[in-house]
């Protein structure tokens, strides 16, 4: 196969010629011209040296050596070279090619890192929010309670609270449990891929129609995997993640309703959206289970902002306009 | 033999110094190292057919080596380069297996 290709039959294709090329020419022709050329220029040296021995023998001289071939070793150190130059490469390539795994691979680590230090540091921002909120509705308590128009204005507060979830609350209730399909009910053990049919997934659509039957079946509070739902918490989707209140939750997605159990319910299982939950569980495999539970606690919701504040209106004799900064004084005194 | 171990002691260089490449020039380096191969193949099957020549492997081994990453190269400019560089491994591909299989014919005479 070292000879130049033979010509080629007439009638073929462009790419089966091309094709044929390419198997026939695994080897460099240059090698066999240089060969070529090495035999000539050693026939030509040879009948130079011939004619050289016989003019020298016609003169009576001695003969002269024999031509020796120039540029072996040179040759040999070239190649050399150049295979250590191969070996360098390869060397380089592989190096370079484990270093991109492993800078994969630290870098993904890394950020792992990172998500968690971030999770933990928002932890411990929410447990410090909570305690300072107690602190200050205590410190609030305190200074209402001292005064008539305080002890109304706490109960009105009270029930705003209430109304606006702000507040723990206890009781019975519903559990209602939406998930993503279970890998091995959803996947071919053999040919899956192991992650998730991304169109069997529960969406922000199927928590929000869940919530909003059990509002209409009468519940009194509801969360969302422990976060509570506020007159303004939304659930969306942001990306692959449902968020409820902003904050991220996962599947399986347990929602707890307080309220009279059987009115719950019954007034759920005849919503039109638990027979529609009922269909993608059979459609799509998601995990679809409720239950009534005894003993409830769901969380206030997180910290409502102050957006309006009026003072407390003055009814009885005090003649000071300004009621807060004249109370303060006197209320102090007579706590202490 | 001493091919042989000029290229030893080249893996051995580059993963004892592991100098570090350009960033311009990493997306070359395998493509250029099918290359290499290719021409270190070929230089082995010349041997064995008895007509190696020593400028013509130094050769073909920088060329191959140089041509290959501009034809990628040409390819990313292009934006093409992906296919280029599978058109260049399969052809590349195609020289070292049957020059292999050459090697193998005069090795084991089979």
């Amino acid at each position: 196969m070292s000879a130049p290709a033979p010509p080629r039959p007439p009638g073929r294709s462009l790419g089966s010629s091309l094709l044929d090329q390419v198997l026939a020419e695994t080897v460099d022709p240059a090698y066999a011209q240089a060969a070529e050329a090495k035999r000539a220029r050693a026939k030509a040296a040879e009948a130079a040296h011939a004619s050289r021995v016989r003019r020298a023998r016609a003169a009576g001289e001695p003969e002269p050596a024999a031509p020796r071939v120039r540029g072996h070793r040179r040759g040999e150190a070239l190649v050399a070279v150049t295979m250590v130059l191969a070996g360098l490469l390869a060397a380089l390539t592989y190096s370079e090619a484990s270093a991109g795994a492993a800078g994969r691979e630290a870098v993904r680590e890394a950020l792992i890192d990172d998500i968690e230090t971030e999770s933990a540091a928002t932890d411990d921002l929410v447990t410090t929010l909570t305690d300072l909120q107690t602190e200050v509705t205590a410190a609030r308590d305190q200074a209402l309670a001292a005064s008539s128009v305080g002890q109304q204005a706490l109960a009105r507060l009270a029930t705003a609270e209430t109304g606006a979830a702000a507040v723990p609350v206890t009781g019975p209730g519903l559990v209602v449990t939406l998930g993503n399909p279970l890998p091995s009910a959803a996947q071919d053990p053999v040919g899956g891929s192991g992650t998730d049919d991304p169109t069997a997934l529960v969406l922000d659509r199927d928590l929000q129609l869940l919530v909003n039957a059990l509002w209409a079946a009468g519940a009194e509070a509801i969360s969302v995997d422990g976060q509570r739902l506020g007159p303004t918490t939304a659930i969306r989707q942001a990306g692959g993640a449902i968020l409820v209140d902003f904050r991220p939750v996962s599947s399986p997605y347990e929602v707890q309703a307080i309220g009279d159990p059987d009115l719950l319910n019954n007034g759920f299982l005849r919503s039109p959206e638990a027979t529609y939950l009922a269909g993608l569980e059979i459609t799509y495999g998601i995990v679809f289970t409720f239950g009534r539970a005894d003993d409830l606690t769901l969380p206030g919701a997180s910290s409502t902002e102050l957006r309006e504040a009026e003072p407390v209106p003055v009814t009885e004799g005090s003649s000071d306009p300004s009621a807060d900064p004249a109370s303060d004084p006197t209320t102090s005194d007579d706590g202490d | 033999m001493i091919p042989i171990l000029g290229l030893a002691v080249g893996v051995v260089l580059g993963l004892l110094l592991d100098p570090s490449v350009p960033v311009w020039l990493q997306p070359y380096l395998p493509i250029a190292v099918v290359a290499a191969l290719d021409a270190v193949f070929g230089g082995i099957r010349a041997r064995f057919d008895g007509i190696f020549d020593a400028k013509v492997f130094v050769v073909s081994f920088v060329s191959n080596v140089v041509v290959a990453a501009l034809i990628v190269f040409l390819g990313d400019q292009l934006g093409v380069g992906a296919q280029l560089s599978t058109a260049v491994v399969v052809v590349l591909g195609i020289r070292i297996f049957g020059n292999a299989a050459a090697i193998r014919r005069h090795l084991f005479r089979a």
